[in-house]
């Protein structure tokens, strides 16, 4: 896809598929490894070894259960590309992980995107599950940064009465999630 | 025209799929990014490209173009092979780039 960004959506769209409830999304950057990894893990229904198999098969994701599609193995293959590797873990009744790991410096990389507003839509279109979204870097000087967003500290911050989709909410989501972005990449 | 007719007119080589040959050739489209392509190549389009891998196979699967073109020779893998063979989608390879094939598939099609 033109956008990582893109992909972790398509990819978070099975976790929901799946009946997760909570879905953890860790974009971790290392400058001096020359590796931006992204994992997206749910606590959904989980698949079978064999299950696991088909989701890296485009043709039988194709076939039989054409909301998964080729999101899966275009992740993989974009990961590859760029020197990189991917990686899935699943059990059944614990949920799935699924890491891609890829070189930037690659011609092949496709940019990360708008990550941010992907996981600003991800938490508005399902204002009933939980998302705990982690973003680290570390540049070249080796000092690793992080910042995170979690949708459950959220909630106990706001209360029952006032849902995640609140356009009051989804704005706070969106500057907060731009300011730690600027500030981790060292960019305000 | 048949893919068949087009592709020895073109002078392509046929990598496999040959049991889908006889499907018509009707437009072109032309793209590496496969989630690209996915939704915008139409059915029975030729459709050019350098991405010789199953993901490929599987989007001319789902885009039912009626064939793929591997320009300037680009490789086509074991596996995606065997899923074109097993699909009936030919796949054909030639050594132009992909403006010089693009060029005689216009000249096809006038």
């Amino acid at each position: 896809m033109r956008e990582l960004s893109l992909n972790v959506m398509d990819i978070a769209q099975n976790s929901i598929s799946a009946r997760a409830t909570l879905i953890t999304l860790r974009v971790e950057e290392d400058v001096r490894e020359d590796v931006l990894s992204i994992t997206v893990e749910d606590n959904g229904c989980g698949m079978t070894p064999q299950q696991v198999q088909h989701v890296i098969d485009p043709f039988y994701t194709t076939r039989t259960t054409r909301s998964v599609g080729l999101g899966v193995p275009l992740f993989k293959m974009e990961a590859e590309m760029t020197g990189g590797d991917f990686t899935i873990r699943s059990q059944v009744g614990e949920g799935t992980a699924l890491t891609a790991r890829f070189k930037p410096s690659s011609v092949d990389m496709i940019p990360l995107g708008d990550i941010n507003g992907t996981l600003q839509l991800l938490i508005t279109c399902n204002p009933d599950l939980d998302f705990l979204y982690t973003r680290s870097y570390r540049g070249e000087t080796g000092e690793k940064r992080e910042f995170s967003l979690s949708t459950r500290e959220l909630r106990e911050v706001l209360g029952e009465e006032v849902p995640l989709d609140s356009p009051d909410v989804a704005l706070w989501i969106r500057d907060y999630l731009k300011e730690q972005t600027q500030e981790l990449l060292g960019l305000s | 025209m048949q893919i068949k007719e087009m592709a020895e007119r073109c002078g392509w080589k046929l990598l496999c799929g040959k049991a889908g040959e006889e499907r018509e050739a009707e437009g072109c489209y032309i793209g590496d990014l496969l989630s690209w392509v996915m939704s915008r190549a139409g059915e029975n389009n030729v459709w050019l490209t350098v991405m010789g891998n199953i993901n490929a196979i599987a989007v001319a699967a789902l885009t039912e173009v009626s064939a793929i073109v591997l320009t300037e020779s680009a490789s086509l893998d074991e596996e995606a092979k065997n899923r074109a063979e097993t699909q009936g989608i030919p796949v054909y390879s030639c050594e132009e780039n992909t403006y010089d094939t693009a060029v005689k598939v216009y000249e096809m099609l006038k």
